[in-house]
Parts: structure tokens; C-alpha cells; sequence
């Protein structure tokens, strides 16, 4: 029997006796949703958690959040395509975050600072995987492995780890002690062994591979180039795009010629088309079936180079042809005099398929005298020919691994389909993270696919515009052969670029929830919470009104049936 | 020592021996004086309290209230239309069971518009819960108001001490002030074991439902009833140490074997005092002044009347169509001497109409007559009254 009090006054006394939470019919929740350019990103960085970082002030910090996906930020920075920055929700806004810049400030930052990798020494007795490949690949395989407490020994045939980011990259687009300084870094990690000058198939056999090592990954890159004719005629004295631009790369010189015609719409060859410029050759035109991308927006069947790689040849003195096909070869004896194109589109056939389409009676004719294909690669199969069944790339699943070979792992530019350093950064990645699995006698780890957040899910009333800072490029006058062409956007910048990600999907701790509740069933921590947002809910007093749902900027808020 | 005061004065200089830590009042004619006086001992220094302007009566209720509640000895003072303006809080002060005092200068209760004295605005809040004591004269108003804040921290029950508006309020008196240390020595510090408190957060004045609402009023009305001991122990104690007593419950005057009564309360106790001289040929008299109004003492007033034949009840208000109130509850009271006890009861000094020392002998020749009304205003020239209102 309750006794009343002299007075008549309650204990505790206060409304919060009243758990008006009990007529909700909807909860609020914190959902994270991927921001798009962690969706996008081949390599798989949450560029969102670490700009939210370099946000908060610890840079060191972000760092290390990005090495926990690509152990090479300064080298990415760089030479990424950062399709991250096309599928950034802010690009509907105003423009993308330079991600990039963002990524090569922390990784610069890294190195000048030799900040310290986040691993320990792997144990005396751990496993051993063995790596074919120190190129991009490569090392994000024996990074990753490392992380899980597990050794390699990276095999190379080239004195220098690096593999096509020194042969092929050109030093404005990636200096050279850049490269070494960060590949170098990783190499020092205790736990990784690098064993340069060793070809597989020649000082190394996949048998002996396989038997001394817990696994095996195979990241050869592609060193062979893809036969190209037109109608059966090649020029006697073809020259190959890659190796081209290899030998540019190497020797810093070129065959010598007065006019040439590259083929193809890729890397490859905007990097030669721009060598070939330094090299003193007048005219350099590139050929491409593909289009040329407008405005940062890449449209279907756009040029796979590099935007801002095809901007600066533009400016360079590079003419482009797009859209365009080689119809004839115009042959002196058997030698090039120009070729003959014709437009070209791809269209949908009657049969449903996309197949393009030269067009009658727009032929014109270029006169040069090289015409130099760079329509891409495949893998050398020498010492692996039993893997390729006489393909130009290895058959993989998702995991890596080779069809039909189990504990055998193959990635990089050798899997096809892709040839981007941030594509064989999430293969090694991946390689790795199933090579632990396997190691350990488990199946492959479970893909994690998370719902991708869009642009109309964001409240963007609570966002300001605000211009994308700009990386200071040299003159075009002062571009030479070594001279970074990319300046840094510095800490400055990067500060700035972390402040206008929208933090898609992502609590943003703006305290909208908070201050906006009308029931004050929000509250606020000191600490964060384990969902990695400063706020709970009070479902005790939660009526259910999507108020903070609606006001969340970020979309972290989602309103679910209560059950 | 004694001093040449006015009343107001000589309440708002023993409402501030009593120490008050909050005062809030709105001023209101009889009482404003009081308050100005205690202005003006904050304003000279001799008086350290938290004197809050206020504007309205309900809002010096309320604050008194609210001090009260978190641990503050507080005090207020009101008349008439004031009391009515705060009738809402006088019953919220009583049922949450706040110790606090109130000084009543009764005043009438418009309308019509009346700035003089009668009892009508205590007597119209006499079920909110309060204790009421109603003083004589000055001097009692004094030591009354030092009794009733032991009083009501000892019940937790609010006290409301009435004195008559300009007949006490605005006369000169000589007063016996007490000392501090004697005030001190009879009251100690205030302490509420209730008092708000941010660290044990409670909440008064919460809904009560049907099934305890009984319950809590069952506990005012026996709180009340005990009081009635408190009442006593006050007067009696504080009379050891002042070495006056200022009537306990009921106090018998005159010739306590006289079988022919008059009980009355407030200040018309000295004027019928002064009549019994002014004519000695009347005969043996017992004048029954009833001190405590609430609680309602039965026994006292059974023994104060032990042995009358006939009883007058003079009252400065009424309940119109029922006629006296305290006649009527002094009725009820002795209801099983009705056969042998005549009692009539005359409502006077309406208004501020003046009780002059006839009164006395008239109201003897009234109350001889067997068959008069059991009611009646007395004094009343119909004369002044169109025909159809008489």
C-alpha cells in the first residue's frame, strides 16, 4: 500500500515519469549508408571516414584510416582516375571533393614525417605468402597481409619495386623519389621481404612457389603488347605504345620522328602523346574510338585516361580525334605516311547490342609519320602458361583466385578488365584478405554490400557552397620532363576540402538532433557512441516524430517501423 | 520598555524579530502600513530578508508560497480584496502543508466598495485549511505573530493572524517589543524537511486521484484538530518568556459565573471590556472571547461557557442566508445545551460601522427577549433602504 506524502508531493516528481516513447510508431535510427565514394573506390577506401578526420584535426589519424584500405596515398594522389570524385554526392551541388589532393597531402604528410605504419612485427613462426609483382598490386597485398600478422616475400624481375608506376608513369605526373620514398617505406616494414631481379620462370618456378609458400599471388603485370594491324597490314617499323613510353620513361628518348598518330584512349596513351611532345616531336595526335570527356563529367563510352591527364596534353599541344577509326593505313613502301580515319559511333544494332559504327563518306586523312598503338596490354605468360590457357589475362572470382587453383591468388593489371593502380590496390587487398582465410583453412570472407547513399537522401539546407580548392599547375611553358606538374593543395587546402564533404551517410555532429528534438530524446555522449555518432536515442521519451530524421544533413538518420 | 506605536508598525517590528528570510506583499489598504514599516527596516538596515515587489496579492502568495517550500521562514500580509485575489493560493498553502504567516488587517469585501473594517475576508476563507487566531489589540497582535510561526513550523500549517483594519492597524499603542534574544530563545531557525532541493528534486502540487484525495484531506483536518495543543503550548510558553499571555484558545473575561454571555473576537473584546465599566448597573457579564477561530476549539469553548443561561455572539461578518458564522458553528458547538442555553447572535460593526460602548446594554435588552430572531445585523435604519428592500 503506497503511503501519500504530507502535501501530496511525488518522488521523483517529474514528467519523466510520463514514457511518452510508448506512442511511437516509427523509431529513429542511425543507419550508416556507404558514401559513394567509398562505393566507387577500386581500392576500397572510406574516404568519407577519413576526410571526417582530417576534419577533426588529426590528419595522423586520417592517414591511417586510408592506409587501412591503400598503403600508397602520395602515389595514388596522384596518378588516380578517383572515380571517387565522380560519384561524390557534392558533384550534384556545387563540385566534387577533391579527394585526391586530400589523399596526396596525408600521404605526403606521411612520408616527410615518416609516420609510423599501425602494425606490429608479424611472429617469428608466421606463414609465408609469396608475391609475384612489387608493383601496386603487389605491395597492397604484402601490406594487408601484414596487417593480419602474416609475411611475404615480394618477388620482382626489376631492380625497384614500383612495376608499372616507374616504367610507365611519367616523373611529372609521379617523381621518382616520390615512388621510392613510399614504396621504399612499406618495403622497410618488418615482415615484407623484398627479393628484387627475380623473374618468375627463370630464377623462381610456380612448383617451387607453391610448395615452399601458404600462398601464392600473382601481380605480373602486363608486360606483353596486345597484336594490332589494320586489315592485316602492320608498318614495318612499328613502334608499341607501352614500350615507347617505357623507353622514354627509362632512357628519356625516342625514336626520331616529326609527326605520329597514337591509337587508343587511355593512359597509355595520353602519357606517350605527352612524351612524345617533351621528346621535340611536332605533331602528336591521338586516335580514339572513344569520346572525349566534357566538363569532369564522363559520359558512356568516355576516354578511359584520366580527365585531367587528357586536359593538360590538350594544353600541351596534343590534338585529340575522337570518335574516330582507323580505316587505312597510307603506306609508302612499308613505311607510314598518315593514315585514313573515319568517324566512328557506337549505336544500338537490330540485334539489341552496342557495336560501332563507321559512318560513310567522313573519311579524312592525317599525315604522319608513325602511327603507334597503345590499345593496351596483356600478361607475359611466361612461367605461368599452364594458368593463362593461352588467354592475355587470368580468369580470377572476386577473391582473386585463379580458377581452378586453390591458394592460388592472381591480381592487378594481369586480371584484366580495368588497368588502374587503385583497381590492383583492391585486388591485393582482396587477394589478401582471402589469402588470411585461407591460411587459416576458412572459406573466403562474406562481400559486404552496403546500401550506397544518393544526393536526395542529404538535407542539403544545412550545406553552404563552397568553390573545390585547386591544385596549382605549372605553365605549360615550365612543364619539362621531371617537374611535377600537380602542385599540392597543401594542409590548408585539405582542411577545407575535409569541411565541405557532406559526410554522406555519416553522422556529421552538427548537434541537429540534438538541438531539434522536441522531446529532448536526444541526447549526447561525450564519448562515441559504438555506431560512431555522438548521439542516442532516448526511446524511453522518443515520440516517433522524423524530425531528426528529416534534419539529419548527412541521411545518418532513418525512421524504421517500430516493431 | 515600552513604545508608542501604531499597530502596523509594532507587527512589521515583531514580524522582523521573527527573522523572515523572504517578504512579499502587495500593498492594500489597512494593511499597507505593515508593509511599508517592513520597507523600511530593510531599507535602514535592520531588517536582512529578501523583500520582494510583487504585483499582485496572488503573486506575494506565491512567492511566500515558493520561499516557504524551499526552506525560507516567509511571510505576507493582506486585507479584503487581497485575501480574495490569493484564495486560490491560501488553499494551495494549506493542503501542500507549507509553514508560513499571514497577517489578515480585516477589511470588508466589496462590493460595495468598502476600505473599513469587519471580518468578512478571513471569515470568507476559513475552510482553505488555515489556522486563524484573532487578536485583541496591538500587543496581542505583537506576541501572536511570534506564536504563530512556532506554531506553524511545529504543524506545518499555515497561520493567518487577524487584526482588525484601522480599529489596530492604524491605532497608537504603547507596546511591550520583545527583546531578539527572547524571540530567538522561543524560535528556533526555520527548517523544512520538505524544502525544495535541486540535488532531491520532488514535485508539489501534483494530481492526487480519487483514491488518496480523502486520505490527504483527512490528514489536514486531523493536523488542524492537533494543532489546537500547539496553540496552547505557544501562548503558554511564550508567556514564560514575555510574561503575557494573549488568550490561548478562549479566553473568559468579566465575571467567569455570570450566567448571561457575550463572545465575540478581534478588538471588540476592549470595547465591551470597557462597556462592563462604563455600566456596572447591567449585572454580572462573562465575556467570552474567542481567540482561535480554526481550528475550531469544542472543549474550551464547552468549559468557557459551562453554566450560561443566555449567550450573545457579536461577529463583524455574516453568511448571508444562513446569517452569523460564528454564531452558527458556536451554535452547533453547544448544541446539546439548547433547551437550556438561549443563544442569539448579532452580526455588528459592519463596514467599519463603529461599535460604540452601548452596544453592550442594547445587546442585553435584545437578547432578554424571548421570541427575537436567532439572527440579526444589529443597528440597521431600514429608514436608509427603499421600501421594498427593508
Amino acid at each position: 500500500m503506497t503511503t501519500m506524502t504530507r502535501g501530496a508531493y511525488a518522488l521523483p516528481g517529474t514528467t519523466l515519469n510520463y514514457h511518452t516513447g510508448s506512442w511511437r510508431v516509427q523509431r529513429p535510427e542511425h543507419r550508416h549508408r556507404a558514401a559513394p565514394c567509398h562505393h566507387a573506390c577500386p581500392a576500397g577506401e572510406d574516404a568519407q571516414a577519413w576526410l571526417a578526420l582530417i576534419a577533426e584535426g588529426n590528419r595522423r589519424a586520417a592517414w591511417e584510416k586510408l592506409i587501412e584500405a591503400n598503403p600508397l596515398p602520395a602515389i595514388t594522389g596522384r596518378v588516380c582516375h578517383h572515380p571517387c570524385e565522380s560519384a561524390c554526392n557534392r558533384s550534384q551541388y556545387d563540385e566534387a571533393i577533391a579527394i585526391h589532393a586530400c589523399e596526396r597531402v596525408l600521404g605526403d604528410e606521411a612520408i616527410a614525417n615518416n609516420w609510423r605504419y599501425p602494425v606490429d612485427a608479424p611472429s617469428g613462426n608466421a606463414p609465408v605468402v609469396a608475391i609475384v609483382g612489387a608493383g601496386p598490386a603487389g605491395l597492397s597485398c604484402a601490406w594487408h597481409l601484414l596487417r593480419h600478422g602474416i609475411k611475404s616475400v615480394l618477388f620482382d624481375e626489376l631492380p625497384q619495386a614500383g612495376g608499372t608506376l616507374g616504367t610507365a608513369i611519367p616523373a611529372y605526373r609521379l617523381p621518382r623519389d616520390l615512388l621510392a620514398a613510399e614504396t621504399g617505406r612499406l618495403l622497410e616494414l618488418s615482415g615484407i621481404d623484398f627479393r628484387p631481379l627475380h623473374r618468375l620462370g627463370r630464377d623462381i618456378s610456380l612448383d617451387q612457389l607453391r610448395q615452399e609458400y601458404a600462398g601464392v599471388f600473382l601481380a605480373p603485370g602486363n608486360q606483353r603488347s596486345r597484336e594490332w594491324s589494320v586489315d592485316g597490314v602492320t608498318p614495318r617499323d612499328l613502334h608499341v605504345g607501352l614500350d615507347l613510353l617505357k623507353e622514354w620513361v627509362s632512357v628519356g628518348d625516342v625514336p626520331p620522328m616529326t609527326s605520329a598518330a597514337i591509337v587508343g584512349g587511355g593512359n597509355t596513351a595520353v602519357d606517350l602523346a605527352r612524351a612524345l611532345k617533351r621528346a621535340g616531336v611536332a605533331q602528336v595526335h591521338v586516335i580514339t574510338h572513344q569520346t572525349l570527356p566534357r566538363d569532369h563529367v564522363r559520359g558512356d563510352d568516355a576516354m578511359s585516361a584520366i580527365v585531367r591527364e587528357i586536359r593538360q596534353a590538350e594544353e600541351e599541344g596534343v590534338t585529340f580525334h575522337d570518335q574516330r577509326g582507323i580505316r587505312r593505313l597510307m603506306l609508302r613502301g612499308e613505311r607510314v605516311v598518315g593514315v585514313e580515319m573515319v568517324r566512328m559511333k557506337k549505336m544500338v544494332r537490330a540485334n539489341g547490342r552496342m557495336e560501332r559504327v563507321a559512318f560513310e563518306g567522313t573519311e579524312t586523312v592525317l599525315h604522319v609519320d608513325q602511327v603507334i598503338p597503345a590499345i593496351g596490354q596483356e600478361v607475359e605468360p611466361f612461367g605461368m602458361e599452364p594458368l593463362l590457357h593461352g588467354q592475355g589475362a587470368f580468369e580470377v572470382d572476386h577473391w582473386g583466385v585463379v580458377s581452378g587453383h586453390s591458394g592460388l591468388y592472381a591480381g592487378g593489371d594481369a586480371r584484366g578488365g580495368h588497368g588502374t593502380v587503385t583497381a590492383a590496390i583492391g585486388d591485393g587487398r582482396r587477394a589478401a584478405l582471402a589469402l588470411v582465410r585461407h591460411i587459416r583453412g576458412e572459406a573466403p570472407p562474406k562481400e559486404r554490400l552496403e546500401e550506397v547513399i544518393e544526393i536526395g537522401q542529404l538535407n542539403l539546407h544545412y550545406y553552404e557552397h563552397a568553390d573545390r580548392a585547386q591544385e596549382p599547375l605549372l605553365a605549360v611553358g615550365e612543364r619539362g620532363l621531371d617537374n611535377e606538374i600537380e602542385g599540392s593543395i597543401e594542409t590548408t587546402g585539405a582542411d577545407r576540402e575535409a569541411a565541405r564533404c557532406f559526410s554522406c551517410g555519416n553522422c556529421l555532429a552538427c548537434d541537429n538532433c540534438w538541438t531539434l528534438c522536441p522531446d529532448s530524446a536526444v541526447l549526447k555522449t561525450t564519448e562515441l557512441a559504438r555506431d560512431g555518432s555522438h548521439y542516442r536515442f532516448d526511446y524511453d521519451y522518443c515520440k516517433g516524430c522524423g524530425l531528426c530524421a528529416h534534419e539529419c544533413p548527412c541521411g545518418y538518420i532513418a525512421m524504421g517501423e517500430e516493431v | 520598555m515600552r513604545d508608542m506605536l501604531e499597530g502596523s508598525q509594532a507587527i512589521a517590528r515583531a514580524v522582523a524579530l521573527c527573522r523572515p528570510q523572504v517578504v512579499a506583499a502587495y500593498p492594500i489598504t489597512p494593511q499597507t502600513h505593515i508593509v511599508e514599516n517592513l520597507s523600511k527596516l530593510v531599507a535602514d538596515g535592520k531588517l536582512t530578508t529578501e523583500l520582494v515587489s510583487v504585483e499582485s496579492e496572488f503573486s506575494a502568495a506565491s512567492v511566500a508560497l515558493g520561499a516557504a517550500a524551499a526552506g525560507s521562514r516567509a511571510y505576507t500580509a493582506s486585507s479584503s480584496q487581497g485575501i480574495m485575489l490569493m484564495s486560490e493560493v491560501l488553499f494551495n498553502i494549506a493542503g501542500l502543508r507549507i509553514p508560513l504567516v499571514l497577517t489578515c488587517a480585516n477589511r470588508a469585501i466589496g462590493a460595495p466598495l468598502s476600505i473599513w473594517n469587519d471580518q468578512q475576508d478571513s471569515m470568507a476563507v476559513r475552510d482553505a485549511g488555515w489556522i486563524q487566531l484573532y487578536c485583541a489589540d496591538n500587543q496581542e497582535a505583537v506576541d501572536t505573530t511570534i506564536q504563530a510561526y512556532r506554531i506553524a513550523e511545529r504543524c506545518e500549517i499555515p497561520v493567518m493572524v487577524c487584526v482588525d483594519g484601522f480599529v489596530l492597524t492604524h491605532t497608537m499603542e504603547a507596546i511591550d517589543l520583545p527583546t531578539q534574544e527572547q524571540v530567538d530563545g522561543f524560535l528556533p531557525p526555520y527548517r523544512f524537511n520538505r524544502a525544495l532541493d535541486p540535488r532531491r528534486p520532488i514535485s508539489i502540487g501534483t494530481l492526487v486521484a480519487p483514491e488518496y484525495f480523502s486520505e490527504v484531506r483527512h490528514a489536514n483536518h486531523k493536523a488542524l484538530e492537533r494543532a489546537i495543543d500547539e496553540i496552547e503550548a505557544a501562548d503558554r510558553d511564550w508567556a514564560e518568556v514575555s510574561g503575557r499571555s494573549s488568550g490561548g484558545l478562549v479566553e473568559v473575561l468579566g465575571d467567569p459565573e455570570a450566567r448571561i454571555g457575550i463572545l465575540t473576537l478581534g478588538s471588540a473584546t476592549g470595547t465591551l471590556l470597557e462597556a462592563l465599566d462604563e455600566y456596572p448597573d447591567l449585572g454580572p457579564v462573562r465575556l467570552i472571547r474567542l481567540r482561535c477561530f480554526r481550528p475550531f476549539p469544542f472543549e474550551a469553548l464547552r468549559r468557557a461557557c459551562a453554566g450560561l443561561e443566555q449567550l450573545a455572539i457579536l461577529e463583524r461578518a455574516l453568511s448571508p442566508g444562513l446569517g452569523g458564522i460564528v454564531g452558527t458553528e458556536v451554535r452547533a458547538a453547544l448544541a446539546d445545551l439548547e433547551g437550556t442555553l438561549h443563544i442569539r447572535d448579532y452580526a455588528v460593526g459592519l463596514g467599519g460601522r463603529d461599535i460604540p460602548l452601548s452596544t453592550l446594554p442594547r445587546v442585553l435588552e435584545a437578547l432578554a427577549v424571548p421570541e427575537s430572531e436567532r439572527f440579526r445585523i444589529l443597528d440597521v435604519n431600514l429608514e436608509q433602504l427603499p421600501e421594498e428592500d427593508r
